[in-house]
């Protein structure tokens, strides 16, 4: 039902539609393909180049990140190495109540002067474990409510021994109503054997910096930076406040795995994104997020491109396939207006054959055909023709005037020799004779019937010569069933009499045998006669010469063959032996026919 | 089966075409949502508000990630129901794909927000929910959840023998209503816990006289539930001057500055803190959902956190107390 609807929708009776409509949906196919390839390799470079370009932003986010921490290090070492800050904290007592408020201006002037010149460090302070204290400021009020011992800083410091460490991003409450977000580099100090521990400097950078530095990464609409520590905890992130709430996850587990310098794709959740992860050598990770929606800023000229050159090349592939179809089925066409011709009956037609390819060949074999075709009627029309003229030719036979005429004449004179007997014998024998001949609706008689109409013959014939023609009839009386041409016998009968013993020194001498049998699934006839005999040239003129020349002779050799061959195939026919002197015998060959 | 070959053409035609199709849908499904137009009305856009300002910048966080166009407005002071309402019909006449909108309690409101409903306007309402019908779409705190988490800190604090007064702003205000109700569902299996609920709308001075007149009096009461800032900080002036700090709980409701900072010195011994840059991010997602119209739940719950001075320091609630990082 379907098929019957939609099939008439592609009128796909020619084999140009069909062609056209194969190679437009081939190169549709291409083109798509093509396309589909290209819009692939294209993001896959948009990617790799992007993924380059964001591990450079990384880099250059972890250089200045590292610079602000190098630089906190740095005001660490020289706070660790000034004599002042060393002889504060020492646990000696050679500094006296009264120096030591001298000793503290000096130690605030110092990271007061550092301040002034890095506006990214919040604080810088020193607590000594024996209960000394000097910040950046020269009045301080630290936070009452308070602990340095729950401080993680201060912790980790006092953990790491004298190395630096680098805390995660917190709100720093020691100076009271004081509240900033810091990232705080502490270090325990050691006295000047180098064992002893007196005390933790802290040197805390506004988180604003690193904040800054973070947010105004440009990595797209939606990219982001994100960094996360030595244990998986976020340090910096745009949505730190989403992911705490588990209303969004981020993919910090893969972030660690990865090895510095490398990327991974993430094709999950809000669309594909590139994550490309970078170490500072201070523990954290930095991530850049970029999603490729975005690097591919050229997005909507590509699609445009690809389809526009995609429908272009579509409209000339139609073009071009339609035309080729054309070209190639047009040969058929050709081919099929002739065979259209031969169709209405002109043979004369010869397809013109292009290049010799299959429908050249066809072309070709079409021709053959043709003039094959042509041939054979042609040969039809003669073969009837033939077959009439033989015809003809043996209704003269039968109705021979002079044959008759010498007949009546025999039978006149025996009349006047009141030979009564043998006048009727003889008007009998002629009217058999006709009788059997005049059945003219059938070609082929039985041989009983050729027989007899020999038999009468030779006996009209006998009389004539005052019996002193001698013959003798052998056929076989089991192929007196088949079928025969009628009249076949009597033109060799004829021609052994004229040309065969009438000429004899006596006809008496002469003798007629006529022989019947058959050969396997022919038949054989011999009429054989000892006569004259015929030359080769004359055999030769018996079997091939026209017509007309032998016109006298009544029904030809010559005519009973071609008969014989028309009815019965080229097989058959007659064969000729003789020897002057010694006589004729000639052999007709026809099939064996029920 | 010449007809069954050119069957097999079609399909494969249409199979090419169906890929072609995919590989089109891709390129316009990639299509950023810029084009999306979400307006979020805020009570305020006071900078001193940090509550506000967090949910500015949790809308502001929503629209980054999810590539929405994102105006965040709203009254420069708080109390301003005439220019929120003003400002919502300014935005109505723009006609933005979807209004985040935090109503302050006004008659007016419902109309206008149903104005905006009826200009094909998607609704969602953060903070508060309205009254009207049919209901917004609302991405709010679970107020009563709030409640009933202070009602559970006052018993934990007072070990299982909570004598309470609350302080409240006013009875008017819906939020305050539903936090009261959760908290009464915590206490009812404690009998006579709750010793009363005064109001004091927006002045320190009338709570500070509530809880010196409830305290001098001798009542026997062991814990103060004070559901606005100033209300908070009357009580807490009394408890210091007073030196009651130790024995009698104050339990508050979000954290501003001085909250954090009585928080720290122990005299706020838990605070009931919201996420409000949750509900910005939120209430803008929601929105987005509506315009696109996925499935919404009718009403988004966020939880809040009891922040104790114990707890204040976590990675997480440092950031809920401390949203601004440029905050000194």
């Amino acid at each position: 039902m379907l098929k019957d609807r939609f099939f008439p929708l592609f009128p796909l009776k020619s084999i140009q539609s069909h062609i056209s409509l194969a190679f437009s949906l081939l190169i549709l196919a291409a083109i798509v393909l093509t396309s589909l390839v290209s819009y692939q390799v294209s993001v896959a470079a948009v990617e790799r180049n992007s993924k380059g370009y964001i591990e450079e932003i990384i880099k250059q986010v972890n250089l200045n990140i590292q610079s602000y921490v190098d630089n906190m290090e740095n005001i660490s070492l020289l706070a660790l190495t000034n004599k002042d800050v060393k002889y504060y904290l020492s646990d000696n007592s050679f500094i006296s109540e009264e120096n030591r408020r001298t000793y503290e201006k000096r130690i605030s002037d110092l990271f007061q002067a550092i301040l002034y010149t890095r506006k990214d460090i919040a604080s810088i302070m020193v607590y000594g474990y024996n209960g000394r204290f000097v910040s950046d400021r020269r009045i301080t009020s630290l936070n009452p409510n308070t602990r340095l011992q729950d401080q993680a800083w201060y912790q980790m410091a006092k953990a790491a021994g004298g190395k630096s460490v680098i805390s995660a991003p917190h709100v720093q409450n020691l100076i009271e109503n004081e509240y900033r977000w810091v990232v705080s580099l502490s270090r325990e100090l050691k006295s000047t054997d180098g064992i002893t521990a007196e005390g933790v400097l802290l040197v805390d950078l506004n988180l604003s910096v690193i904040n800054d530095i973070c947010s105004n990464i440009n990595l797209g609409q939606k990219g982001y930076l994100f960094i996360v520590d030595n244990e998986g905890n976020l340090v910096y992130h745009p949505q730190q406040q989403l992911i705490e709430s588990k209303l969004r996850t981020e993919r910090i587990k893969e972030v660690l795995q990865v090895s510095n310098g490398q990327s991974f794709v993430v094709n999950q959740g809000d669309g594909k994104r590139i994550y490309s992860v970078q170490d500072t050598n201070f523990g954290w990770r930095i991530a850049g997020v970029a999603y490729t929606d975005d690097l591919i800023t050229s997005k909507d000229d590509l699609r445009n491109s690809i389809i526009f050159y995609s429908l272009f090349g579509l409209a000339i592939s139609l073009l071009i396939s339609i035309g080729l179809s054309h070209r190639l089925s047009k040969p058929i066409k050709v081919l099929q207006s002739d065979m259209k011709q031969v169709e209405k009956g002109n043979f004369d037609i010869q397809t013109k054959i292009g290049q010799m390819n299959e429908i050249g060949q066809l072309g070709r074999s079409f021709n053959l055909m043709v003039s094959r075709t042509k041939f054979l009627m042609e040969e039809t029309i003669r073969n009837q023709e033939n077959k009439r003229k033989s015809e003809l030719l043996l209704l003269q036979a039968q109705i021979n005037p002079h044959f008759l005429y010498n007949t009546l004449d025999s039978i006149v004179w025996m009349a006047e020799q009141k030979q009564h007997e043998e006048v009727v014998l003889m008007t009998a024998a002629l009217a058999k004779l006709f009788r059997a001949s005049i059945t003219k609706d059938q070609e082929l008689v039985p041989i009983r019937v050729e027989l007899e109409h020999i038999t009468n013959y030779l006996l009209i014939q006998k009389m004539r010569y005052n019996e002193e023609l001698r013959y003798e009839i052998d056929i076989d009386e089991s192929i007196l069933g088949y079928k025969t041409l009628k009249i076949l016998l009597q033109p060799f009968v004829e021609n052994a009499i004229y040309h065969g013993i009438r000429n004899m020194y006596g006809i008496e001498d002469g003798r007629i045998t006529i022989r019947g049998r058959a050969s396997g699934d022919q038949i054989v006839f011999e009429v054989e006669d000892n006569g004259h005999g015929m030359t080769p040239e004359q055999q030769g003129r018996l079997l091939f010469s026209n017509e007309e020349d032998n016109r006298d002779q009544g029904i030809g050799i010559r005519n009973v063959d071609e008969r014989i061959k028309l009815y019965f195939g080229y097989e058959y026919g007659i064969q000729i032996r003789s020897e002057i002197g010694e006589g004729t015998c000639i052999t007709i060959v026809i099939p064996k026919l029920d | 089966m010449r007809k069954h070959r050119y069957t097999l053409w079609l399909v494969l035609a249409i199979i090419v075409l169906a890929v072609y199709a995919v590989f089109n849908f891709k390129f316009f499904s990639g299509v950023s949502h810029g084009e999306r137009r979400v307006t979020v009305i805020l009570e305020t856009l006071n900078v001193q508000l940090d509550f506000w300002q967090a949910v500015h910048k949790g809308a502001e966080a929503a629209a980054k990630e999810m590539g929405l166009n994102v105006s965040v407005e709203g009254p420069l002071s708080e109390e301003g129901a005439d220019a929120q309402i003003q400002i919502l019909e300014a935005a109505i006449e723009r006609k933005p794909h979807a209004i985040v909108i935090a109503p302050i309690k006004d008659d007016r409101m419902p109309a206008v927000l149903a104005k905006a409903r009826e200009a094909g306007i998607k609704l969602v309402v953060i903070h508060s929910s309205p009254n009207m019908q049919p209901s917004p779409v609302v991405v709010s705190s679970n107020h009563f959840e709030a409640g009933r988490l202070a009602g559970q800190t006052s018993i934990k604090e007072t070990n299982g023998h909570p004598v309470l007064a609350l302080i409240s702003d006013n009875e008017n205000s819906a939020v305050s209503e539903e936090r009261l109700v959760g908290m009464q569902l915590a206490l009812a299996d404690y009998k006579d816990s709750l010793m009363g609920i005064y109001y004091a709308d927006q002045s320190e001075d009338r709570a500070y006289l509530i809880a010196k007149q409830l305290i001098t009096s001798g009542s026997p009461i062991n814990t103060f539930i004070t559901l606005n800032e100033s209300a908070s900080l009357g009580v807490a002036r009394v408890l210091k001057e007073q030196n009651r700090a130790d024995d009698i709980r104050l339990i508050a409701f979000d954290s501003t500055g001085d909250e954090v900072q009585l928080l720290e010195a122990g005299i706020i011994k838990a605070s009931i803190v919201q996420k409000p840059f949750n509900m910005g991010y939120l209430g803008v997602k929601t929105a987005l959902k509506l315009i696109e119209g996925d499935k919404t739940n009718p009403i988004t719950y966020m939880e809040s956190n009891v922040i104790t001075k114990e707890n204040m320091y976590t990675t997480e609630n440092q950031k809920l107390l401390f949203p601004f990082i440029n905050s000194k």
